[in-house]
Parts: C-alpha cells; sequence; structure tokens
C-alpha cells in the first residue's frame, strides 16, 4: 500500500497539488460505472450473436506533458472500447483505442476461438490513424497465424515477420485480457507460478513467455481482486477485477484503464 | 541509381552501452540491435558529450560541444545562429526526415526536417509508452511509401528506455514493495546488484549537490523516494530498465524488418546510438546527469543489412574513442555534404569501412554546466569547474585555476569506477596528463554566452548553491 493513501499503489497515481486528482477521478468513475452496473454475469455467458461493450477512460499515471497543460476539467486522455460478441462458435472483438497525447486511434479486429484464454485465430487487421500535425496519418496492418506458428504482418501490403510461436504457446491478443483474466481467474489464484501465455501486442508485437498471477485483494475504492501480467518486452500490467467478473481497472505502466460503462450482456 | 545511400539514424534514449545481448549483457534479449552488430560495426568506447537528453542531443544536432551549442544541461537553448544537421542535409540535396524524440529546446524541428510524426502534443522529456510505437507507425507508413527518388535522411528518435525515469518518479510519493513482497517475480529472476554498486563518496562537489545530498539540485523527489530501498528494489530497477530496452529493441525490429521487405536495406547505412546512458544502480545512482561509465557510456554501432554500403561486419571496436560530435559529420560524409566549419566532430566512416586513420586518443565529455571527464585508453579523469564569484553565463573553462575536486580512475584494473586515485600522489603525472588533454581541448572550443533567460536563471540558482557548499568545504 502506499503509505499516505489508503488505495493500492498500482492504481495510485496522486501526486502533490494535482487537480484534478487522479485517483478522485479514479473513483468518480468507477462509481459512476457502479451506478449504472446491474448485471452480474461474465462475458462467457452472453447470448449468442450479442456484442458486449466496456468503455474505459484512460488516465495518464504521469502529468508532465502527457495530459495537457494546465488544470482541465478531466484527466482522461482518451477512450478504450472493447467489444465483443460471439458468432459461429468464435469470438469476434473490435477494440478501438484512442490516446489524444500520441494522437494515436487504432482499431483493432480480432477473433478468438471460444476458450478461456481465447486463442487468436484467422486473420486479424489494425487500422491506425494519427491526429498530429505530421506527415504521418494512417496505416494499416493486416496479420495472420501461419502454420500455427509464424506470426506475419502485411503492413500497408508489405509483408514481413513478426516472430514465430511455440507450438505449445498459448497465443492471445493483449486486449483480449479483458475477458481471459475473468475466464481464468480462479485458475491463476490456485497456481503458484501464473499462467503462461504468448501476448501478441497491439496485434502487432509478439510478447513470448507473458506470465499472469495472482497479485491481491483490496476493498477500497471497491472490492477488487488483482492480477499481473510481464513478459519479455513487457513491463508489469496490473488488472483489477470486479465482483461483477468485470475488469475495472487495467493499469499497464504508463496509463489507467478506468471502467466507464459497459453495455450489454445478460441483465438480471 | 542514385549513389548517395539512405541514412537512417536510429536513436534510443538512456541506454547504456552495455545493455545490449550482443554485448555479452545476459539479463535481457535485443535481437534486432545485436543484428545491427552482426551487419556492422560496434564502437564500444563510444560517449555522449553529456549525460542528458537536451545537452547531448544538441551535439547531435550541431556537431559541437555542450558548452557550445547553449545547452549545456537539459535547460538550454540553442544559440539560434547554429545550423543543424537538418538545414545542411535539406541545402545539400538531401531530403531531411525527423520521426519521435527531438528535445533540442530553442530549435523547432519541424522548420529543420520534414517531420514524419512528432506526438500530438509534442513529445518532450518521456513518454515511450505513447509515441514509440506510433512512432514505428510513422515510419513503416515512410518506408512503405517511399519512391526511392531522392536519398533520404531519417533520424528516429525513439524514447524508451528513458521511460525508467517514470518508473523511478512513481516512487516519489508511495512505498511500492519490492516484487518478492508484491509476488511477482521471484528474487532469482532478478539481475544482481552492480559489481560497483558502492562507491568512492569522495566526488566532485558538484556530483554531491546535483545528486548526492537530501537537498540534490537533481530529482531531490526520487532521491528521497529511494532512499530506503532494499537491495531487492535496486536489482527491481535493473529488472525493469531491461524490459524498456527489450521494448524498444522490438520496435527497432519493425523498421529491420520493413527495410529488408522494401529492399531499401541494401543502400541504406543505418547508426544506431543513444543519448546517454543510464546508472541503474551503479555507486547506488539512478538515471544520468552523472560522469560515471554507466551515464556517459553508450551504443554506437554503424551497419548495413545489404551489401552496397561497405561497413564491417560483426566487429567491435574497442580501441577508437566515438564521440556523439561525430554524428554529424558522418552523415555528412555519406551524403557528400560538407560539414559547416567549425564542427568538433570527426567522420567515422573510415573507421566503419575498416581503414586506418588518424584518431583521437581520448574523449571528451561535459556535464551539468561546470562538470568535466576525460576518457583515456587507461585512465578516466573527472573533474569540475568552481562556479565563478559572479556568473557570466560563458560556460567555464579552458582554466586550471577554477579546477574544484577530482576522481581519478583506472580503467583496465578498476572498470567500476570505485577507487579515485585523485590524491594518491603517484598519480600526479597521469592526473597532468589528463588536464593537458582538457585543456587542450576547450583551448578548441568556441565557448559562447548563454543568453536565454531560462537557463540563465537556472545556473545562476545553481551557482548559489555551489558557492555555499564551496564555502562550507573551504571553511573546513
Amino acid at each position: 500500500m502506499n503509505d499516505k493513501s489508503e488505495h493500492h499503489w498500482s492504481f495510485d497515481y496522486n501526486y502533490g497539488a494535482q487537480n484534478p486528482q487522479f485517483t478522485q477521478e479514479l473513483i468518480g468513475t468507477l462509481s459512476e460505472y457502479n451506478r449504472g452496473c446491474y448485471t452480474d454475469i461474465d462475458a462467457r455467458d452472453t447470448r449468442a450473436g450479442e456484442a458486449i461493450t466496456h468503455i474505459y477512460n484512460i488516465l495518464p499515471n504521469y502529468w508532465r506533458g502527457y495530459a495537457g497543460g494546465g488544470a482541465e476539467a478531466s484527466l482522461s486522455i482518451g477512450t478504450v472500447i472493447v467489444e465483443r460478441s460471439k458468432q459461429d462458435g468464435l469470438w469476434s472483438y473490435v477494440v478501438q483505442y484512442e490516446n489524444t497525447t500520441s494522437g494515436e486511434h487504432l482499431r483493432m479486429r480480432f477473433r478468438c476461438c471460444d476458450e478461456h484464454y481465447r486463442p487468436l485465430t484467422e486473420r486479424w487487421r489494425v487500422d491506425a490513424r494519427n491526429s498530429g500535425d505530421d506527415t504521418y496519418s494512417e496505416l494499416t496492418c493486416e496479420g495472420s497465424l501461419v502454420e500455427d506458428s509464424e506470426v506475419r504482418l502485411h503492413i500497408n501490403g508489405t509483408e514481413v515477420a513478426a516472430g514465430t510461436v511455440d507450438a505449445s504457446a498459448k497465443l492471445t491478443c493483449n486486449w483480449a485480457l479483458f475477458d481471459v483474466i475473468p475466464a481464468l481467474s480462479q485458475t491463476i489464484r490456485t497456481s503458484n507460478d501464473g499462467i503462461e501465455l504468448t501476448l501478441l501486442e497491439d496485434l502487432e508485437q509478439l510478447r513470448p513467455k507473458s506470465r499472469l498471477g495472482f497479485l491481491a485483494s483490496v476493498q477500497t475504492p471497491f472490492p477488487l481482486e488483482g492480477y499481473y501480467v510481464y513478459g519479455t518486452g513487457l513491463l508489469p500490467s496490473y488488472w483489477w477485477l470486479d465482483v461483477h467478473g468485470n475488469i475495472a481497472i487495467a493499469s499497464t505502466f504508463f496509463e489507467t484503464l478506468v471502467l466507464r460503462e459497459k453495455i450489454g450482456g445478460i441483465h438480471e | 541509381m542514385n549513389k548517395r545511400p539512405n541514412i537512417l539514424f536510429i536513436n534510443t534514449d538512456q541506454h547504456s552501452w552495455d545493455a545490449l545481448s550482443a554485448h555479452g549483457n545476459p539479463y535481457l534479449r535485443t535481437p534486432n540491435i545485436d543484428a545491427l552488430h552482426r551487419n556492422g560495426i560496434s564502437f564500444r568506447q563510444s560517449y555522449c558529450t553529456d549525460p542528458v537528453c537536451a545537452a547531448a542531443r544538441s551535439s547531435w544536432a550541431t556537431g559541437l560541444y555542450t558548452s557550445e551549442t547553449g545547452v549545456p544541461f537539459n535547460g538550454g537553448h540553442l544559440h539560434p545562429e547554429l545550423s543543424d544537421i537538418g538545414q545542411v542535409l535539406n541545402v545539400g540535396g538531401y531530403r531531411a526526415f525527423h520521426c519521435g524524440k527531438w528535445h533540442v529546446p530553442g530549435r523547432n524541428v519541424r522548420e529543420s526536417f520534414q517531420t514524419l510524426y512528432y506526438g500530438r502534443r509534442n513529445i518532450g522529456a518521456g513518454g515511450a509508452a505513447y509515441y514509440d510505437s506510433a512512432s514505428t507507425h510513422a515510419v513503416a507508413d515512410f518506408l512503405t511509401n517511399y519512391d526511392g527518388a531522392d536519398p533520404f535522411y531519417l533520424q528516429i528518435g525513439y524514447v524508451d528506455p528513458h521511460d525508467v525515469c517514470e518508473y523511478l518518479h512513481n516512487h516519489e510519493e508511495k512505498r511500492i514493495p519490492n516484487p518478492v513482497e508484491q509476488g511477482i517475480v521471484s528474487e532469482d529472476a532478478l539481475p544482481p546488484l552492480p559489481e560497483n554498486f558502492d562507491y568512492d563518496a569522495r566526488e566532485t562537489v558538484l556530483h554531491r549537490v546535483c545528486r548526492r545530498v537530501d537537498d540534490a539540485l537533481i530529482h531531490a523527489a526520487i532521491l528521497k523516494g529511494i532512499r530506503e530501498w532494499d537491495e531487492l528494489h535496486w536489482r527491481y530497477l535493473r529488472w525493469n530498465y531491461y524490459r524498456f530496452i527489450e521494448k524498444v529493441d522490438a520496435e527497432i525490429g519493425r523498421i529491420l524488418a520493413l527495410l529488408r521487405e522494401t529492399s531499401l536495406h541494401h543502400k541504406t547505412l543505418i547508426i544506431f546510438s543513444a543519448d546517454h546512458g543510464e546508472a541503474c544502480g551503479s555507486h547506488q545512482m539512478f538515471q544520468k546527469f552523472t560522469l560515471y561509465e554507466e551515464s556517459i557510456r553508450v551504443p554506437f554501432i554503424m551497419a548495413c543489412l545489404g551489401d552496397e554500403i561497405p561497413v564491417e561486419k560483426d566487429r567491435f571496436d574497442d580501441t577508437h574513442f566515438v564521440s556523439g560530435v561525430d554524428v554529424f559529420p558522418t552523415v555528412c560524409d555519406y551524403a557528400g555534404i560538407d560539414v559547416p566549419e567549425g564542427l568538433q566532430g570527426t567522420s567515422v566512416r573510415p573507421l566503419a569501412e575498416g581503414r586506418d586513420v588518424p584518431w583521437r586518443d581520448y574523449a571528451y565529455i561535459e556535464s551539468n554546466y561546470w562538470g568535466r571527464a576525460i576518457v583515456t585508453e587507461r585512465y578516466k579523469y573527472v573533474t569540475e569547474y568552481k562556479p565563478k564569484a559572479v556568473e557570466d553565463f560563458l560556460p567555464p573553462g579552458p582554466d586550471a585555476a577554477q579546477f574544484g575536486l577530482a576522481q581519478l580512475f583506472d580503467r583496465h584494473d578498476d572498470p567500476g569506477e570505485t577507487r579515485n586515485l585523485a590524491e594518491d600522489e603517484a598519480y600526479d603525472e597521469v592526473i597532468k596528463m589528463c588536464q593537458d588533454k582538457l585543456l587542450a581541448q576547450e583551448a578548441g572550443l568556441h565557448r559562447q554566452e548563454m543568453v536565454h533567460p531560462n537557463p540563465r536563471r537556472i545556473i545562476s540558482n545553481w551557482g548559489d548553491r555551489l558557492r555555499s557548499y564551496w564555502r562550507v568545504m573551504d571553511r573546513i
């Protein structure tokens, strides 16, 4: 714990006279979500074809130039929308990541088998757009797993090898962790060493031997269970699961995603 | 076909020379930078001009030392009359492109280069997690659409592993358990403490006031936050640092793959370096700003992934001292463009081609305005100038009468720099030799008064603190 705060250090990024306060905004966003949350399901229980969508605010863990200048009404520097639905026995994901500091807007589409660790299958696609004032404005990247081992990407049509995956490796996308962690939470908790996955970060960067393990349980600001993920070339990130089975907070090294809204699922 | 090559200058930020698996470091994996080494020559006696971002980058941009550029510390401001590498290449018929981190205060990168990507809010000191993958996208977009009509010069400034600074800032106001307490990384997965974790306390006054004392001039809040770190915290800092480097190595890998697949690799010279290093626990220190090896010694690789540009392959050069001032003249040499008068650097091209040419026998480094170092094959001499009684904002030197405290290390017997020999009379001649080199080097510099009010204010404040420390020292 933070010596000066009741909140877990992995999502406590209050600094000095910061205004608005990081933790205050995090709790405010989560409270808003909790008020609207009347479901108690996880994504696996959805009806066929129905989309479930989680919307997250992106809070910058550090302020120096990343959150814009001066006091602002909100710390948020963007949005992540994770939408998925089950069709023909596969999970189809559409993830949109928009960051106003980098100017990068990624639209990532991929499909996964209906298993707990969401193995990546078929072709996937990233459409990147950038709102900066420079030459680069957009890029497309299509990918596939060739012969179950080689990740190949077509970047603006140019094919490049992006690495190989061991036959035994479980390959998934980091954005599927929003479902993988809830689905595997009990397995992770009972495992001494956690579980190993190979992540395809943003559908472009292979992160082999990524480890997923249990971190801690907290009661403030809400009852949450924490999990960690790290691997080669991957700094530890911390994922906090709420009592409804949703990832409420995902804190990577530089930014914290805070659940703002959930749309869809079976309402009880 | 145009005979002039494309030139790709890939730089990382805060990347120590030995933090590469190609250089034998077993605690990280850098397969893509290693590939540059296999396809080129790696200069392992390569030093930055000044161990902090803006200062070192001002040397890349101008081919000058930092007391000449107006940026002898992060708060400096580039002298407006100095030509930068983008301007010179554009005039010489090259298309000069920039992508990613620039960080040369006082010079608008968009006026000197065609910028592929410079962030929505402009890239500052850090923020690799936001910017580096976008930079790779921008370069990928450029390479896959490049028409090949004119040769290009493209400099890519990746921010990582500089984000290790934010890792340290994270400890300013909260206690974070060590990784074993956290339960996420086992102790045996962590790199050991560096062999030079201890240090000889007889450091320069400048170093103590900037980096050691409780109210240190530079990042005192971090210093306070890590005072109670245990061994595992320090080792975890190293573990994290290496993950940042793996991250940027993967970004570089995508660029190299695209170079190959677009067939640009045959006619593209690649220069890889870093602005400065990272202490990473050596001497119980963090970040840069010091004149210890971890902070000032950086990778410098020249490579061609194809076969049209003659470059030595798979070779280490442990003999020649390469400096950040050499980037500009090296690029101009390959581009066939005359360098502006007065540049301090020398083209490294003959060395990359395996030719025997006369070369400097030491490296000269400045730090925090008053700090100086001379590195020779055998010895490392570190000293400082005492602050002037009345600051005139002309960077100090050459003036032996104003030398303050010193450190001398035997690089053969004590590569970790833990035994300061400066007070040993047996080394008086060595110190005299190093001082002569330093003074001779500085006699050839074109130092200029800093005129911008912001750096003057900082130097004024720093000078006051140093003078008060010296008053105490002199009484003792």
